[in-house]
């Protein structure tokens, strides 16, 4: 026998309840994992490759306020500027849902490959897209979610236009961090609502990353004073701007974290806390035999970190196994992207608190047991 | 009895503070015990026999006085190098033989010896001869509860045997048998002290005191005779 076979003896005593620590722990760390991968999701957005050059311009006055068509051949004239396409978020539900979980832009199909160069598809379903008005380009991820074919319908009921979509998809992309999303012709969705000669935002690429702070300038200066004054930042500025729309929801999701390390340093400090009380005799008694108060502090903190390091494996490979295998976006109902992953970071935070709780359960039955005379000890349940 | 003696009390009081009432346990008690003796302690419920056999056996401190055994002071130990003292000199049997039961009768036996430098080849052989001592080498991978009580206090005298102890104290280790397997029980502890080895052992048991050499009695922390 050695000190550790001794020690994962008497960890597995009783095997129910370490089964039951060990699951808890598993439960509450890949809880943990899942809550902090979608914070991180929300405080750090993923970029695409082509997101350093691109621009987001929005009025001014609100996210929801239009922009005017005349403004774009103003924005295009701008030194810096590579290409540059409207944006229109559409919001329609899709086959009579409620709540669809893709959304659904108008823009300027000549400009896809130019501004959102990351969305690769065949050339010929391209220029099919480009040739027909009333056609749509749809992400693989919807594509894969509803079964859809080339030269299927694909209809829209608007929910803040009031006009609906009738749409024929063209073909697909992929390659965006988010392949959700469906693209069709700005053009159709002007002639519905019968050209108001407005646009949701202006969406610019720039020559360079170096021309971004230049152009951002030029573009907030060439409106400024205007009826329509603009806000143009960075895409990665804009996606923070719009995060920062959900800061309860982030702040939700830290406060549950919290509560949930929280409960399971509770639940493993009560665990090992009965599970030491019931031994204090034997504790005793190899306290008799020679063994000092620091070996056996040390066995039961490799007892009880012992139960949390398996419940970290479990839990954590558990969850980093399902992030590879569960659609997310279904499973939120769109609220998520389709794919997410622990990073290293987040790993490590879980690995630090299942240490954390080793250390913090085996504290107060360490310091009783070490305090405990051997005859006090011995005297327990005689 | 010419052999020199392996512990020396003189002047031993032992007071235990209950709330605000102190409990003298003993009461100035001199005493020695001799290298090789079976000394039984008698007397009534808390006549402090018990307290005295922890403190000659380390696991516990006097009030006052001294308690020699072979030539350690055990007032004057820190608590590291008492637990040491015991590992090395003292082995233990208790009334409720408590052995820890997720370990086989040969890794209880064993438990002593991982505090040793010995590698488990030298560790397989002390716990071997241990066990065939009390006649238990057959039985050394059954779980306690796989064992009767007699079996479970060899199991437990074999493991207070294993590190070659000098001092072998036992509280009351027939208290919990039925009269065959305390005969067992006694006759190895004889066997251990006429092979030299020093044992105390408390008892209520006048017939069980029958084994030992010689026989002491407390009564309210005092030495009667």
């Amino acid at each position: 026998m050695t000190i550790p076979g001794f020690i994962i003896k008497n960890a597995f005593r009783n095997k129910r309840r370490a089964a039951l620590c060990v699951l808890s722990v598993a439960a509450s760390l890949a809880l943990l994992v899942i809550l902090l991968v979608i914070l991180d999701f929300f405080v750090n957005p993923p970029e695409d490759v082509g997101s350093s050059l691109r621009i987001a311009v929005r009025n001014k006055v609100s996210l929801a306020a239009p922009l005017p068509v005349r403004q774009r051949p103003i924005i295009a004239k701008i030194p810096g500027v590579e290409a540059l396409t409207a944006l229109t978020y559409f919001g329609g539900n899709y086959h009579g849902e409620s709540s669809t979980y893709f959304a659904q832009f108008g823009m300027e199909p000549s400009q896809l490959e130019a501004v959102f160069g990351e969305a690769k598809m065949p050339r010929d379903q391209l220029e099919a897209w480009m040739a027909n008005r009333t056609s749509c380009i749809v992400g693989a991820d919807t594509a894969k979610r509803y079964n859809l074919k080339v030269g299927d319908k694909f209809p829209l009921v608007g929910t803040i236009y009031p006009v609906d979509l009738d749409l024929t998809i063209a073909g697909f992309y992929k390659g965006t961090t988010d392949d959700r999303n469906v693209f069709f012709h700005q053009k159709y969705l002007d002639e519905l609502l019968g050209d108001p000669g407005t646009v949701g935002m202006w969406w610019i690429k720039a020559r360079s990353a170096e021309e971004v702070p230049g152009v951002i300038d030029r573009v907030n200066a060439a409106f400024a004073n205007s009826s329509a004054e603009v806000l143009a930042e960075t895409e990665r500025a804009f996606q923070m701007d719009f995060i920062s729309m959900m800061a309860n929801v982030k702040s939700l999701i830290a406060s549950i974290c919290s509560v949930v390390v929280f409960a399971l340093a509770l639940v493993s400090a009560s665990t090992m806390s009965m599970a030491i009380r019931e031994r204090i005799r034997e504790l005793s008694v190899l306290k008799a035999l020679g063994f000092r108060r620091h070996e056996l502090f040390a066995f039961i903190l490799a007892e009880s970190f012992g139960l949390a390091a398996v419940g970290f494996i479990l839990g954590v490979g558990g969850i980093c196994a399902a992030f590879a295998s569960v659609d997310f976006s279904a499973a939120s109902g769109g609220f998520l992207p389709s794919s997410l992953s622990a990073t290293p970071r987040i790993i490590g935070i879980a690995a630090l608190v299942a240490v954390g709780l080793g250390i913090i359960s085996s504290l107060a039955p360490a310091l009783s047991v070490s305090r405990l005379s051997v005859v006090d000890g011995l005297k327990t349940l005689d | 009895m010419t052999a020199a003696p392996i512990v020396q009390i003189r002047q031993l009081t032992k007071i235990f503070q209950q709330g605000e009432i102190n409990v003298t346990a003993l009461d100035s008690i001199d005493l020695e015990i001799n290298s090789g003796e079976f000394l039984t302690l008698m007397g009534p419920s808390g006549s402090g026999k018990s307290t005295l056999l922890h403190i000659i056996a380390g696991i516990d401190r006097p009030t006052s006085g001294d308690c020699i055994v072979q030539e350690y002071n055990i007032a004057e130990l820190d608590e590291s190098a008492l637990a040491d003292w015991r590992n090395q000199n003292v082995g233990f049997v208790f009334q409720t033989f408590n052995l820890i039961p997720v370990l086989s009768a040969y890794e209880n036996v064993e438990l002593p010896l991982l505090l040793t430098q010995l590698n488990s080849r030298e560790r397989r052989r002390l716990v071997t001869t241990a066990l065939d001592l009390v006649g238990l080498a057959d039985r050394m991978k059954h779980l306690p509860k796989q064992l009767s009580g007699g079996q479970e206090q060899r199991v437990a005298i074999a493991r207070a045997l294993v590190t070659d102890p000098r001092l072998v104290v036992a509280d009351e280790p027939t208290g919990n048998l039925d009269s065959h397997y305390a005969t067992e029980v006694l006759e190895i502890l004889r066997t251990l002290s006429s092979s030299g080895k020093t044992v105390i052992m408390v008892t209520h048991d006048p017939k069980a005191a029958a084994y030992g050499s010689r026989s002491i009695h407390l009564e309210k922390g005092e030495l009667v005779r």
